[in-house]
């Protein structure tokens, strides 16, 4: 049973996270531990795995990124991994200048409005790729699905520099 | 057994039987126990009447001294006293004595389980708690009229795993029966949610004497869902004390180290003045030094607020991390709870007023709001409110994670997921040959390896040699409901599965609780025997109630063999537990629970999938 099966979903990037919540807090309030504590030690594990299991198909499905990982893992595509050389050095290089920006927050005239500027250009650019990224699951042929992976490869890059972006600020306003 | 049960689905066929239950706010200061009778929750009263109870313990020659009557002895002789066992228990010598360098007690023990030294002999924290929660069940006994089927007791939600196992072990030491461990804000968010019937975003703002909780949930239809919480295990109003004696020594011109009970006055005085100064504009204080002379000063309120400004300015920095890690705006929460005693300083309460835009809530009482929700959860766990739709998901508080090369953290579990979850991460060894691997567990924010708590270390032995990168160990995290991590490990590659089973390395281990429980009985080899005895005897029963009302609900998801091999080992354990073995009724558990995996598997299979099939229906 896959998770779009476990939620009572279509298999589809497109979802409605509304009831993606509804179903998961029903299935939570059939199988979650609470709901055993007074049966025998069996249910009792039982209910810890399967809860475990719902809010983990949960976490997975909720974000974007991780849903459009699980969904090619279903599709049986292949994901690069992490030490793999990247190609597309056009991407690197605007990556280089965005850190370059974070870097340089810390020295600005006014901190505030560099800082709130690196986060709109890597909100802007993260929401390009994410539209792309729902284009290229959607199509669902061999060609896309590989440009998918290359793209979801892409949007783990933003989603890095957004930790970076929240360290940054930590260590601004915590004074 | 009887030939033929008839029940309506969902409903037990044994009689309505209210069980006992109770919630247990252990806090640093005051601890309190409350149950719900007649449907409504209470706070259970000593002889005396009060309901609260300091978490004082006294060790007296021949006595142990619990509560007030230990109190009394906090002065005198503080050596003796242990008071706010809270912020020692789960944590290690030195990081005790870096936090709390002023403490009266003498430390002895090894780095991971420092002991005080008291004239009753070396004491661990834990056994200082046991003292209180067993103080506490004696009087919800009394109070109720009967043994108590279990208690949920509450921990503050940023906990680490050492103090959540310690919390346990006291528990265990106490002969208490633990339904769960429930975060302190959460419970808050249940006496107040249940209230209200809310919905919508609630923020709970706890200070307690030497913790600070905040937790942001989310309210819908019964289901109390923790999107984030935050806080700092070492941060409270006993902080706000220590800030003023240490401006009180300065002002005296006293230098340190001072005698422990000069000590003690001193916390005393700044505690009494720090409540004053909630009604009053200043206060007078005085000293009776070591050499006998008078000191008398006075404090504003103006100073007094000068002193904890960067402690109030502290718990709002992770007011924002944890709006943050929620994905949720200050403005959007409709409201915000104020917990524990400390949120009665008026800047504590102006400076949340301003942060979050709106007047706090305090129409519960702050010292017992905790304990009242705790109170519910455990009626609802006991099982007397079998159609309640009151769901609590909690989430891990802190990052758990393993080292890696270079000293460097990796996350398996990041903070604040919901529990229970289980996560497995893949890492394969690197060098010809290897057929160990050392597996250290942390748990933290940092990326350091030094700067994460260390909850353990163990070694995975027996892998089979070979080339490096070629072996597959799979590690695999697991948190349970109450929070508490167990980590195992396993070379898969090959096909020989090698794996271990990991406690954290504070704390105690089974054997000292066993020694300690020993030590605690008069009478000791017998005591402990009859008491083993009855909690398998306990718990035998739980397991024949809870399959034979499965069986009377669910009797088709089973062939007529099936059935009749469960009902065999059920009469087997019915039969051994009469008798006062108690290995042997342990094995007959045992038996049970191995019979019924397979039907227990079904029927949560048949549930879940009637849940979302009524949702459907709901749908159309």
């Amino acid at each position: 049973m896959n998770y779009f099966q476990l939620f009572n979903l279509e298999l589809s990037f497109v979802l409605d996270l509304n009831s993606l919540a509804h179903s998961y807090q029903t299935l939570q309030k059939t199988a979650h531990p609470d709901k055993f504590a007074h049966a025998s030690s069996q249910e009792q594990l039982i209910a810890v795995q399967k809860s475990a299991e719902i809010n983990d198909g949960y976490q997975t499905l909720k974000h974007p990124l991780t849903r459009a990982e699980y969904m090619l893992t279903l599709r049986g595509v292949e994901m690069a991994n992490e030490q793999q050389s990247f190609s597309d050095t056009s991407f690197l290089m605007r990556q280089m200048e965005l850190r370059e920006m974070l870097a340089e927050v810390k020295f600005a005239d006014d901190i505030d409005a560099a800082l709130e500027a690196a986060q709109v250009s890597l909100a802007q650019e993260y929401q390009q790729h994410l539209v792309l990224l729902t284009e290229q699951i959607c199509e669902n042929s061999e060609a896309s699905n590989v440009l998918a992976c290359d793209n979801l490869r892409k949007l783990k890059f933003y989603q890095k520099l957004n930790i970076e972006v929240e360290r940054l600020e930590d260590s601004l306003f915590d004074d | 057994m009887a030939l033929l049960q008839i029940a309506e689905p969902g409903q037990s066929t044994v009689p309505h039987e209210h069980r006992l239950a109770a919630g247990i706010d252990l806090g640093t200061t005051n601890s309190l126990i409350a149950s719900v009778q007649s449907g409504a929750p209470k706070t259970l009263l000593d002889e005396q009447g009060h309901d609260i109870l300091p978490s004082i313990v006294s060790y007296q020659e021949g006595s142990t001294l619990v509560g007030n009557t230990a109190k009394a002895h906090s002065v005198s002789d503080a050596e003796n006293t242990i008071v706010s066992a809270k912020r020692l228990i789960g944590r290690s010598l030195s990081d005790i004595q870096s936090k709390y360098p002023s403490l009266p007690y003498q430390f002895c023990g090894d780095e991971n389980h420092p002991e005080i030294v008291t004239r009753q002999g070396n004491i661990n924290p834990v056994q200082v708690s046991a003292e209180i929660l067993k103080s506490l069940n004696e009087r919800a006994e009394k109070t109720l009229g009967g043994e108590l089927t279990g208690v949920v007791i509450t921990v503050p939600a940023h906990f680490d795993d050492a103090q959540r196992q310690s919390t346990k072990d006291a528990a265990k030491l106490a002969g208490v029966n633990v339904l769960r461990l429930l975060n302190e804000p959460t419970a808050a968010a249940v006496a107040y949610g249940l209230d209200s019937g809310q919905e919508g975003v609630i923020a709970i703002y706890d200070l307690g004497g030497g913790t600070f909780d905040i937790s942001i949930l989310r309210l819908n239809k019964g289901v109390f869902e923790v999107l984030a919480t935050g806080g700092d295990s070492a941060l409270g109003g006993d902080d706000f004390d220590v800030a003023v004696v240490d401006y009180l020594v300065e002002e005296a011109g006293l230098s340190r180290p001072l005698s422990p009970s000069l000590e003690r006055q001193l916390m005393q005085q700044a505690c009494t003045a720090k409540e004053q100064l909630t009604s009053q504009a200043d206060v007078e204080l005085s000293l009776t030094l070591d050499d006998g002379q008078k000191w008398a000063s006075s404090l504003t309120k103006e100073t007094f607020e000068q002193l904890i400004a960067s402690l109030v300015k502290k718990t709002l920095r992770a007011c924002r991390r944890s709006l943050k890690d929620a994905s949720i705006d200050a403005a959007d929460v409709i409201e915000i709870v104020m917990v524990g005693g400390s949120t009665r300083v008026p800047l504590v309460r102006s400076e949340v007023e301003k942060f979050f835009n709106q007047p706090p809530l305090t129409s519960i009482d702050p010292d017992k709001v905790v304990a009242i929700g705790a109170a519910i959860q455990a009626d609802i766990l006991a099982g007397n409110k079998p159609d309640s739709e009151m769901l609590l998901l909690d989430v891990t508080p802190l990052s758990l994670g393993l080292e890696t090369m270079g000293g460097l953290v990796e996350k398996v579990i990041p903070r604040n997921t919901t529990i229970p979850v289980a996560k497995a991460q893949e890492f394969t060894t690197f060098k010809d040959g290897q057929t160990a691997m050392a597996v250290h567990v942390l748990q933290g924010e940092r990326e350091l390896v030094d700067d994460c708590r260390s909850l353990a270390r163990f070694e995975l032995r027996g892998i089979p040699a070979m080339t490096a990168g070629a072996a597959h160990i799979r590690v695999t995290f697991k948190v349970d409901a109450d929070g508490l991590l167990s980590v195992t490990a396993m070379e898969k590659s090959s096909g020989v599965e090698s794996s271990i089973e990991v406690k954290p390395s504070f704390g105690l281990d089974d054997i000292q609780i066993t020694q300690m429980l020993k030590d605690s009985m008069n009478n000791a080899k017998a005591d402990i025997d009859a008491r083993m005895l009855k909690e398998q005897q306990v718990e035998a029963a739980r397991v024949i109630e809870s399959i034979q009302a499965a069986i009377a609900q669910d009797q088709h998801l089973l062939s007529a063999d099936e059935t009749q091999i469960i009902e065999q080992v059920i009469k087997t354990l019915a039969d051994t537990s009469q008798g006062n073995n108690a290995d042997a009724i342990e094995a007959a558990i045992e038996k049970v629970d191995h019979a019924t995996a397979v039907f227990a598997e079904r029927r949560m299979d048949s549930s879940i999938n009637k849940a979302l099939s009524g949702q459907s229906v709901e749908k159309l």
